[in-house]
């Protein structure tokens, strides 16, 4: 694990106060937001910065922080019992950040083991839990704390469903009490129409209670890999249509080959353009729950022009133009704009 | 052991997953800046994808000193972009 420099991140002296820390974190929330950022590699860095600011933002985690990096740099090296002295617990602040969307839950090794996968710690002997690895009292009981992870499901496993096998690094602590990651292996029924940042909440999953009390829960925040022809907007799914001209301007059936392989009709209006979007309705994301209604397919049309150099397109194209000569295609497009026709409809 | 879940989310529920106290929680949906199912805070239902936005709009009031009403419109503007990000990707 490689040391976390978070001051040096946010470009501070380790006496900074809270008022500079919190300055510094907004200077550079603006420079490296993904979205507004013209940096190449803006959204690591803006990970970085919030990182940092979750830590340095937060007495607790900065008085954390200090008494580590104190004994860390005195040393050149990581002490033996670096992360010791640290309790996980699911406090479920530190995902995210102002800027980080795609990033929820991402921070560094280094983060993680000194303040656990939710970014939540306690000192022994500062919580009621802190106490429980030095022994609990007689009836004591806490509620165990709640695990946060990511899962990454197909885009037809979203849209049918899905029993799923997901593997889960768990913080646990070893034999000397020091925390580590075991692995751990769970089924989970995704249901159909899950969407991308859904959170499941698998009741009773998280950490164990203490004298009888409850389990924590374990949030699973769901994120969808990309898929080469359909994305999710909402409950709606979204692709591109492509249609030959004559398809286009004279109308027709066309098939659309669904994320499942199969196939569904569409018919295409005379005189569609490139750009139109035809919506068939239900055809998107089912509705996750009862009562929920499925979303939309929406087809963004585009018209795909036979090549020229093709003898045969070509002199179709030849005839085309000598017959069609008074055909303006700008000015067709003009008119289309000023009657607010263009792009998406 | 096969989990099933349940797309819906308590008031505790959601505090727990996105790290926000009840009051803060609360103050919000009466301000009508997150939205919830139910009439009383008892009975409130939350959909299980408003967890980022919450996460959000904590997140730029703490790092901003934003007043609620800001980080909700700023939430939903980073929504707003993350979908349109989406469809410029798929459509060019």
């Amino acid at each position: 694990v490689d040391f976390k420099d978070y001051y040096g991140v946010l470009g501070l002296p380790r006496e900074a106060s809270a008022e500079e820390v919190k300055k510094a974190y907004r200077k550079l929330a603006r420079k490296y937001h993904p979205d507004v950022s013209k940096e190449r590699d803006a959204a690591a860095r803006m990970a970085e910065v919030n990182e940092a600011h979750a830590v340095l933002g937060d007495a607790e985690r900065r008085a954390a922080y200090d008494a580590v990096g104190q004994r860390w740099q005195q040393g050149g090296a990581p002490p033996p019992d670096w992360d010791a002295g640290f309790e996980f617990q699911g406090r479920g602040d530190a995902h995210g950040g102002f800027g980080g969307f795609e990033s929820h839950g991402e921070y560094s090794d280094f983060f993680e083991q000194l303040f656990g996968r939710t970014g939540a710690w306690r000192q022994h002997g500062r919580t009621s839990r802190g106490a429980a690895h030095g022994g609990a009292g007689p009836g004591h009981a806490a509620r165990g704390a709640d695990h946060h992870a990511k899962i990454v499901l197909d885009l037809e496993q979203a849209l049918a469903g899905s029993l799923t096998e997901i593997s889960l690094r768990v913080p646990q602590r070893d034999a000397t009490g020091h925390p580590t990651l075991a692995e751990r292996r769970l089924e989970v029924r995704i249901p159909a129409g899950v969407r991308p940042g859904q959170m499941i909440r698998l009741a009773g999953q998280g950490e164990a209670g203490i004298g009888g009390a409850a389990a924590g829960d374990l949030f699973l925040e769901v994120h969808i890999r990309p898929h080469p022809r359909f994305a999710i907007d909402g409950t709606d799914l979204v692709a591109e249509l492509p249609v030959a001209p004559w398809e286009a301007a004279l109308g027709g059936v066309v098939p659309v080959v669904m994320p499942d392989g199969k196939e569904l009709k569409v018919r295409v209006p005379a005189g569609a353009q490139s750009g139109r979007v035809l919506s068939v309705r239900g055809k998107g994301l089912p509705g996750a729950a009862a009562g929920v209604a499925p979303g939309d397919l929406q087809l963004k049309v585009r018209v795909v022009l036979p090549s020229g150099l093709d003898p045969r397109a070509r002199k179709l194209y030849e005839a085309m133009a000598e017959q069609l000569d008074d055909f303006d295609a700008r000015k067709v497009a003009r008119a289309e704009a000023e009657r607010g026709e263009g792009g998406e409809r | 052991m096969t989990q099933a879940f349940d797309p819906w989310l308590t008031l505790d529920e959601l505090c727990r997953a996105a790290g926000v106290a009840p009051e803060w929680l609360t103050e919000r949906v009466q301000g009508g800046l997150i939205e919830a199912q139910g009439k009383e805070a008892a009975t409130w239902r939350f959909d299980a994808l408003i967890v980022r936005r919450v996460r959000s709009m904590r997140e730029i009031e703490s790092g901003y000193g934003a007043a609620p009403e800001l980080a909700a419109l700023v939430a939903d503007l980073e929504d707003e972009v993350a979908r349109l990000r989406r469809r410029l990707a798929l459509f060019g």
